[in-house]
């Protein structure tokens, strides 16, 4: 291996940073969960439960937009990772080097992200389909 | 590239006296106490071991307890049980198959086994998981013994208020303090099951390579994090509620008893899936085995338990789908219910599509995997029913749940833990179970259970309740409830010829040869029977399957040609390496035997059965002998400084024997363990946010205080504090040493002041708990950080001691580390506190 492919390596797989970004997807998620759910609950337990329910819609469609757009740039950046290796020119990651590493962690966040974005999409369903706090 | 060491054979390693004298020094420092010392024993064999049987024994209990409630329920109006007993009998049966089999059967295998899987000789704590063993030991033979006096909880094993902040008796003490108690076992397994798995991995076993069992254990040690710390604080508002009648619940005086659903669900449901993945794990270890080839899709496996593990969070208002919430709440708690469902069953495709693509061996193991996945199949699907809310409202509180619950719990736990326990049997024991006795074993409990459970769908969809002791004859329940009944105990006898099969005696048994399953994952290197050591040498990975995949693999093994071959200075050693690519950082000295960690329990034991008896001189003291036995550990067996900087490790590296700060294990474990005390933290903060969110005016205007002056006072004393603290580690650094005694001294006595400043908000106003949940919840936050502000004050002094006795030095700096990332939360918390009983008056 050239020391600058190494070089390029150690800078993209550099330790400590990886477990976070897999975790990423789930914790937007977890956050939009938490957003539409307390706000919509906080909203019909202040405002009664035969309340117009459109405050809640718009920070539900809100949340949601910012959400999936979060994603969208997280699984942007990560495509450009999955795929082909550009040490030894294989799908591989079952290897044992950072490079492998870094590939086979971007691919399961990769997946956490379009299952992340599944569930947030069908957390904000609820609030197309109903129309008032009952 | 790194080298994978094949080539680099010291010339010891050749020499067969050499090796034995490897060996011989690796058994005395391995070797295991004999005789009554045995019990004093740490090493992760025999601590994993003894959780393993206790569980099962706690198990074997709460079945025949099991077999009681289908006993009274086998035919109409019976008086078999009194209705009083029924109840103690039932909650204690869930209580216990929750408490005391599932979750904690979770960290004994994992304990077990998980070293092995490692290539590691033991996991960086083995004390601390002595320390979690006595206290599950104790809380649990103290929580089952009631019943024997006639004092069991007797509230359901959710323990819901009204009803147990308005029953008498200590059922419901013990309950909430004994169940406390033994979450510090899970707690404590948690830290060292995360750090395990993040930092005991042998070299060149990046993160992409560790077995499928590792990353469930590291997600499942994450999910305890956030999900038994919420029941930790509902534990300690429901408790204040019973022994002080401080109102967090009680409706009259501003209380709600669906704060408590809501604690205890945010765990309860996580749990859920805290003991179906570890379980699950197991399958995907003896799936590729059995299939005779690697898993397909590793990667998907890690995406499904890593995605169930954040959706699990997600679900636990579809437990409260009748307590008539606004339906928009109802609907994303189903949305995710239905969600999770997706991750789920990824995994279950990926072990059929395992089995499909490889060449399938018929063996024991294999035959309760099958059989789990089929019933885990059922009850997923009754689960996918009843996350949609009008059939719940239906089926909600009848036998329908009581089905669901068990086919997701049999299929999803207790089959594969079965399925487990037959393959890791040989690796433990160094026997074979028997393969007749265990198709027996399976056909009986396949069978018993379905004809138990199955009926239930019925019963329940026929309107019986769940939790009634009897039913009148004209109901049309008798016949499913008979058969259920005959299904029960058919099971019970296939439980028992498994029972029966494990405890046999060795001379009937087949002795197993090394690997007898033909294994690839590295566990099956392991010598058997096993040696008290673990691994001979700790190896080098380079694949997932390495007993398959690399060459010469098991001889280089036993030649000790990988790393730490030896214990040259008779000491317990084991490999820390970094978290994602596993390069050497530490060679680790762990503890050996000792009885620090009983008495430590013991003396822990004594504050929370004590304080169930309110007998609260005896729980000072015993508090006081637990803070003196934790300390007299800590001191006598931490951050020791070793005899030389560094050692030669094998394979020609060497790796220091002192680290400090985030390479250390014992930073991570503090780390890790705070992480878990700031959940419960913000489950109080959640409860104080909950009554605002119900009451119309929160704080009620009639009620006066804290007022914003001493809790900005307090905020500012105790973020003092934390920084001395902070600059204490940095002047030591430095090698100021004088600054760094100062900054300490300094610390005390801003936490000293700050724990006054805190509690003379309410006291000035004389805020009243019992009086409202409002003054109660101010109080109770008072409370939690006062006591973490006076937790950190011992540690600020134990750090001073120990620069006093020389043991904390600019150089040997681990405890201060500690001790300032302890102090990091606090600088969380404290302003938090103070904000939040200060600052949210203002603005409510």
């Amino acid at each position: 291996m050239s020391d600058n492919v190494e070089k390029e390596v150690e800078h993209e797989t550099g330790e400590g940073t990886d477990l976070w970004r897999v975790i990423l997807a789930p914790v937007i998620w977890a956050v939009h969960f938490l957003v539409c759910y307390i706000a919509a609950a906080v909203y019909c337990e202040k405002a009664g439960r035969m309340a117009d329910l459109l405050p809640a819609q718009l920070i539900v469609g809100a949340a949601t937009l910012a959400a999936l757009g979060g994603i969208a740039f997280i699984f942007h950046s990560l495509w450009k990772v999955r795929g082909v290796s550009t040490v030894n020119d294989n799908y591989n990651y079952a290897g044992s080097t950072p490079e492998e590493r870094h590939r086979f962690l971007s691919h399961v966040a990769l997946m956490l992200c379009v299952l992340s974005s599944v569930a947030i999409v069908y957390a904000a369903l609820p609030a197309v389909f109903l129309d008032i706090c009952r | 590239m790194a080298n994978t060491g094949t080539e680099q054979l010291s010339a010891d390693q050749n020499d067969p006296k050499i090796r034995a004298a490897q060996e011989a020094r690796l058994e005395k420092a391995w070797a295991t106490p004999r005789g009554w010392r045995y019990w004093s024993a740490v090493n992760n064999t025999e601590i994993g071991f003894r959780y393993t049987m206790t569980a099962f024994g706690f198990m074997l209990f709460a079945g025949v307890l099991g077999l009681l409630i289908r006993t009274q329920l086998a035919v109409p109006e019976n008086d078999f049980l009194s209705a009083e007993l029924y109840n103690q009998v039932f909650t204690l049966h869930g209580t216990a198959m929750m408490f005391l089999f599932a979750v904690p059967i979770f960290e004994a295998v994992a304990i077990l086994i998980l070293p092995a899987l490692l290539g590691t000789r033991d996991l960086p704590f083995p004390r601390l998981s002595a320390f979690g063993y006595w206290c599950f030991l104790i809380g649990g033979v103290f929580v089952c013994g009631s019943i024997f006096f006639n004092a069991a909880p007797s509230g359901g094993w959710f323990m819901y208020p009204p009803l147990t902040t308005e029953q008498g008796g200590l059922g419901a003490d013990i309950w909430l303090l004994g169940l406390s108690f033994i979450e510090v076992a899970s707690i404590a397994a948690a830290v060292e099951l995360i750090v395990g798995v993040l930092k005991c991995r042998p070299p060149g076993m990046h993160i992409n390579l560790t077995p499928l069992y590792g990353w469930y254990v590291l997600i499942v040690g994450g999910m305890i994090l956030f999900a038994f710390p919420p029941l930790i604080a509902g534990d300690f508002l429901l408790e204040l509620e019973r022994a002080f009648d401080w109102p967090f619940f009680d409706p009259d005086r501003g209380g709600d008893p669906l704060l408590w659903q809501h604690l205890f669900w945010i765990f309860g449901h996580p749990e859920v899936y805290i003991i179906f993945l570890p379980s699950i794990a197991l399958l995907a270890m003896i799936v590729p085995t059995f299939a005779g080839r690697p898993i397909a899709g590793y990667s998907w496996i890690v995406l499904s338990a890593l995605g169930t593990g954040f959706i699990s969070f997600g679900l636990w208002v579809h437990h409260m789908f009748a307590t008539g919430l606004p339906s928009i709440s109802i609907g994303f708690f189903s949305a995710a219910s239905e969600a999770v469902a997706i991750p789920t069953g990824i995994q279950i495709f990926v072990f059929i599509a395992t089995l499909m693509l490889g060449k399938v061996t018929r063996s024991v193991p294999m035959l309760f995997a099958l059989g789990s996945l089929a019933i885990f199949v059922a009850g997923g699907l009754t689960g996918v029913m009843v996350a949609v809310a009008p059939f719940d409202f239906q089926a909600h509180d009848s036998y329908f749940i009581v089905a669901h619950l068990h086919y997701t719990l049999f299929g999803g736990m207790l089959f594969p833990l079965v399925a487990g326990i037959y393959y890791y049997y040989p690796l433990v024991t160094g026997y074979m179970l028997s393969r007749r006795l265990g198709v027996w074993a399976f056909w009986l409990m396949f069978a018993g259970f379905n004809i138990c459970f199955l009926p239930m769908h019925l019963t329940g969809m026929l309107g019986m309740p769940r939790r009634v002791f009897t039913y009148s004859s004209d109901l049309g329940w008798n016949e499913l409830n008979l058969i259920s009944t005959v299904g029960a105990f058919i099971f019970a006898a296939g439980f028992l010829v498994f029972v029966f099969d494990g405890l046999r005696p060795k001379s009937h048994r087949d002795k197993a040869k090394r690997n007898p399953w033909n294994a690839g994952t590295s566990e099956w290197v392991l010598e058997i029977p096993p040696k008290p050591w673990g691994a001979r040498s700790i190896p080098h990975i380079e694949s997932r399957y390495p007993v398959w995949d690399s060459e010469n693999f098991t001889k280089r093994y036993d030649e000790g040609r990988f790393y730490l071959p030896d214990a040259e200075e008779g000491r317990r050693e084991t490999l820390i390496t970094s978290v994602l690519d596993a390069k050497p950082v530490q060679c680790l000295r762990v503890g050996g035997p000792t009885w620090i960690t009983l008495i430590a329990a013991a003396a822990l034991a004594g504050v929370f059965i004590f304080a169930t008896y309110h007998w609260w001189t005896a729980t000072a003291v015993s508090g006081a002998l637990a803070l003196a036995a934790i300390i007299y550990w800590a001191w006598t067996g931490t951050a020791e400084h070793p005899e030389k900087d560094e050692k030669n490790i094998g394979m020609g590296l060497k790796a220091p024997l002192y680290v400090s700060g985030p390479r250390a294990t014992g930073w991570w474990a503090m780390f890790i363990t705070m992480t878990g005390d700031l959940t419960a933290f913000m489950g109080l903060v959640f409860g104080y946010f909950f009554f605002w969110t119900v009451h119309e005016q929160f704080p009620p205007p009639d009620i006066d205080g804290p007022g914003w002056v001493w809790p900005l006072i307090a905020g500012f004393l105790l973020c003092g504090a934390w920084t001395l603290t902070y600059g204490a580690r940095i002047w030591n650094g430095r090698g100021d040493v004088i600054l760094f005694r100062l900054a300490l001294l300094g610390g005390v006595l801003l936490s000293v002041m700050g724990i006054g400043a805190l509690a003379a908000g309410p006291w000035s106003f004389g805020m009243v708990p019992t009086e409202h949940s409002y003054p109660a919840i101010v109080w109770a936050l008072v409370l939690w950080t006062g006591a973490h502000a006076a937790a950190g004050i011992v540690m600020q002094l134990y750090c001073l001691a120990r620069s006093f006795a020389g043991k904390l030095t600019p150089k040997y700096d681990a405890d201060i580390w500690n001790v300032t990332l302890y102090w990091h939360f606090m600088g969380f918390t404290a302003p938090v506190t103070a904000l939040i009983m200060g600052g949210f008056p203002l603005v409510a």
